[in-house]
């Protein structure tokens, strides 16, 4: 903030979050989400059949192996390299009691015609859930197979080639638009899929967290309002003060149910965090950074401008009818969001870029498509840190007198009479 | 040294209303000051101004050598708009506020437990806000604001809604911090507390200052040659006497009079005719009108 942070402010901010972590609504709304989650997990997984040993699959990380029913004679046993994956049965019916007693995650059976072009087929328990069904349709038995079938025909070279080929991805090199090699590595298509939906993932969090905390804020106020406490706390601090320790206080509150959630997801996904978390590495830094820009200029334009409102009402009500002005305009490029996917340029969303009020929004959800117009970041971190001390200047001229106007509200002339005034 | 608090010539506006006009005065150090007034007479937007919680349209404040919002910390204020943070627990309360003041979390505590005893509310430092009666809350207002030992103390009608019990609590904690060399600018409607409180005072109506001076002066200027004497002695028959009323005790019976002398003549050269004359005197006083007599009188026009 342009702002001296004064003691008083660090405060202040320290008073709001301790406050308000402790409000019996904050800790509901922390953990509904993640209970939530949890119990859509275990309802899941209770109607698959068995709770227990999937809930022991999902945290344990123990795999199980896919047996294997050969009657192709292709397979008389398994390659070293494979022997962790896959075990051989002599009939079916083995293999269909190890599976039922849930000691495997799946089995094929290679029917006797597999190189004349029969198709192997492949069971799985119906309660067996997400990890049985990876198991066998994985690229991994799918070479297991292709070894099997080859092996006795084809050159052990060249079959280590196309085994390598199943094995690798392909790496594309990325074309500029004179259609020359780019110098950014374009590594994986997975990393930059997993990439574009981490850096939207976290555009969207940060998005979310803006407004809880702006919520925080508008409560606040409009609390301390209805309690008659801003006199009390103004004979001590400055407006700014009080401005300042709240939307930092507040901030870190957000934060923290944004962190709860997020961490809260990684521990009920299991696997999916540690993909989340090899897909972050792959971020682009530059993007990463920029989204953080955008998200505290965000924080600090909306959550003045939510402390502002709350401070115009005369009750929490007329405060909240007040704020929905600006959360709509936040929501804009949320609910353009799906024409930004298919084109991260066109007019609107680049006009929206340039408009500080849409800005913060529209320019965490451009940024993750990468390719924006130098010029619309520019225009819009020019926009916002010209609009930010703006914002925060007169939102605490006006706090600060509308904040002791009780039971009255601040008609649009009074807010102009106390912005210009000294 | 200099006084604690000069105004000079304020003014503020709302809108189309006109708040405060020309308002002058000065507080000297120690001492209980009285800001009086009507309700909407412009005491509140006067002292918020002197707070620098609103900035006024011209004229000058000069507080404890400062101009207004700096030096918070050696302000103690009383809001007449005042809450607490109703979840908070009321030992809570008092350190944030003397944080807030400038102390240190410690410090705050530590004032804040001595400050709890001297309100008597020693038993309720772990109970919410929320359970606490409105004459507690009001106590403990109290106590937040003079946590940070302030030198000027602003207290925006202390007594509204205290029990009797409660308000003498309050009345001695303000003698003491008078006789602690505190400054005390008190605003109140309870007149018969300002008069046994105040030496000075301060009368604001339709935003102008009516009256300010010495209280006692004051109440002088509005008895001149007054007096209540016992027994009845018939002084309405005597000379010098412009005016005599009988006093009367509760059954109805007189127990005195109230004279009011001619222009010129003195309550000494009256008292020296009486005794001349032989009058059965018991008592002999200078009669002084009541604080809220004389504020209703110069609010109404009747001064």
């Amino acid at each position: 903030m342009m702002f001296g942070l004064t003691r008083k402010t660090w405060t202040i901010a320290r008073h709001e979050y301790l406050v308000n972590v402790r409000r019996g609504g904050f800790i509901f709304a922390t953990l509904i989400i993640p209970a939530l989650g949890l119990i859509g997990v275990i309802v899941a997984a209770f109607f698959g059949g068995e709770t227990i040993s999937f809930l022991d699959e999902q945290f344990s990380g123990a795999t199980q192996k896919v047996g294997v029913v050969d009657r192709s004679g292709l397979f008389a046993d398994v390659p070293a390299d494979f022997s962790d994956d896959f075990v051989l049965y002599p009939d079916e019916s083995a293999a269909r009691i190890d599976l039922l007693d849930s000691r495997l995650a799946g089995f094929v059976v290679v029917p006797a015609d597999f190189a004349a072009g029969g198709t192997p087929q492949a069971y799985v328990r119906s309660e067996g859930g997400l990890s049985s069904t990876i198991a066998v349709e994985s690229g991994r038995l799918t070479r297991f197979l292709i070894r099997g079938l080859l092996a006795a025909q084809v050159d052990p070279t060249r079959l280590d080639q196309v085994e390598r080929l199943l094995q690798d991805d392909l790496n594309p090199v990325a074309l500029d638009a004179e259609g020359q090699p780019t110098t950014a590595d374009s590594s994986a298509i997975f990393s930059a899929g997993a990439g574009f939906i981490i850096s939207f993932a976290v555009a969207l969090l940060l998005f979310i967290s803006i407004f809880t905390s702006a919520g925080y804020l508008l409560r606040s106020v409009g609390e301390e309002k209805e309690n008659r406490v801003m006199e009390v706390v103004l004979s001590s601090v400055t407006a700014v003060d009080l401005l300042a320790g709240k939307v930092i206080g507040l901030g870190a509150l957000g934060l923290t149910q944004v962190g709860v959630w997020l961490l809260s997801g990684v521990l009920i996904t299991g696997g999916l965090g540690a993909m989340a978390a090899a897909a972050t590495a792959a971020l682009n830094p530059g993007i990463l950074i920029l989204a953080l820009v955008y998200f505290v200029l965000g924080y600090l334009m909306f959550g003045t401008l939510m402390a502002t409102a709350g401070s115009l009402g005369t009750s929490m009500r007329e405060s909240q009818q007040i704020a929905g002005i600006f959360s709509f305009m936040a929501a804009i490029p949320w609910m353009i969001n799906g024409l930004v996917f298919a084109n991260p340029n066109f007019i609107v969303a680049r006009v929206l870029s340039w408009f500080p009020l849409t800005a913060p929004m529209m320019m965490m959800i451009r940024l993750p498509h990468g390719d924006i117009p130098v010029e619309d970041i520019v225009i819009s971190l020019v926009g916002l840190l010209i609009t930010v001390p703006v914002v925060v200047w007169g939102g605490a001229k006006i706090f600060r007198t509308s904040l002791l106007m009780y039971g009255k509200r601040m008609s649009v002339k009074e807010i102009w009479g106390t912005l210009r005034a000294a | 040294m200099s006084a604690a608090l000069i105004v000079k010539q304020l003014q503020k506006s709302f809108a189309n209303v006109t708040a405060v006009q020309d308002v002058s005065f000065d507080v000297q150090r120690g001492g209980i000051f009285g800001l009086l007034g009507p309700n909407g007479a412009g005491k509140t937007t006067t002292i918020r101004m002197i707070m620098d919680i609103l900035k006024p349209d011209s004229g000058s404040i000069q507080i404890l050598d400062h101009a207004p919002g700096l030096g918070r910390e050696q302000i103690g204020y009383l809001p007449e708009e005042r809450g607490l943070y109703r979840g908070l627990r009321v030992l809570e309360t008092l350190v944030y506020f003397g944080e807030l003041k400038g102390l240190s979390a410690a410090r705050a505590r530590e004032r804040a437990l001595l400050l709890l005893k001297r309100v008597e509310l020693d038993d309720r430092a772990r109970a919410k806000v929320q359970e606490l009666s409105r004459g507690m809350q009001q106590k403990l207002q109290i106590a937040a604001t003079i946590i940070n030992q302030p030198e000027l103390v602003i207290l925006d009608e202390p007594f509204q809604g205290l029990d009797p019990v409660n308000v003498d609590l309050i009345r001695r904690l303000i003698r003491e911090l008078r006789d602690e060399g505190k400054t005390i600018i008190l605003s109140a409607h309870e007149m018969h507390l300002v008069e046994t409180l105040c030496e000075r005072i301060a009368l604001i109506n339709r935003g102008r200052i009516v009256l300010n001076g010495d209280l006692a002066e004051i109440k002088r200027q509005f008895s001149p040659n007054a007096l209540e004497v016992a027994p009845v002695i018939g002084a309405a028959g005597r000379p010098g006497v412009a005016h005599a009323e009988p006093v009367l005790n509760g059954d109805g019976r007189p127990r005195g009079e109230r004279i009011t002398l001619d222009p010129g003549v003195t309550p000494q050269a009256f008292l020296k005719q009486l005794i001349d004359s032989g009058a059965p005197l018991e008592r002999f006083e200078v009669a002084s009108v009541p604080l809220d007599e004389i504020f209703v009188r110069v609010v109404t026009g009747k001064a």
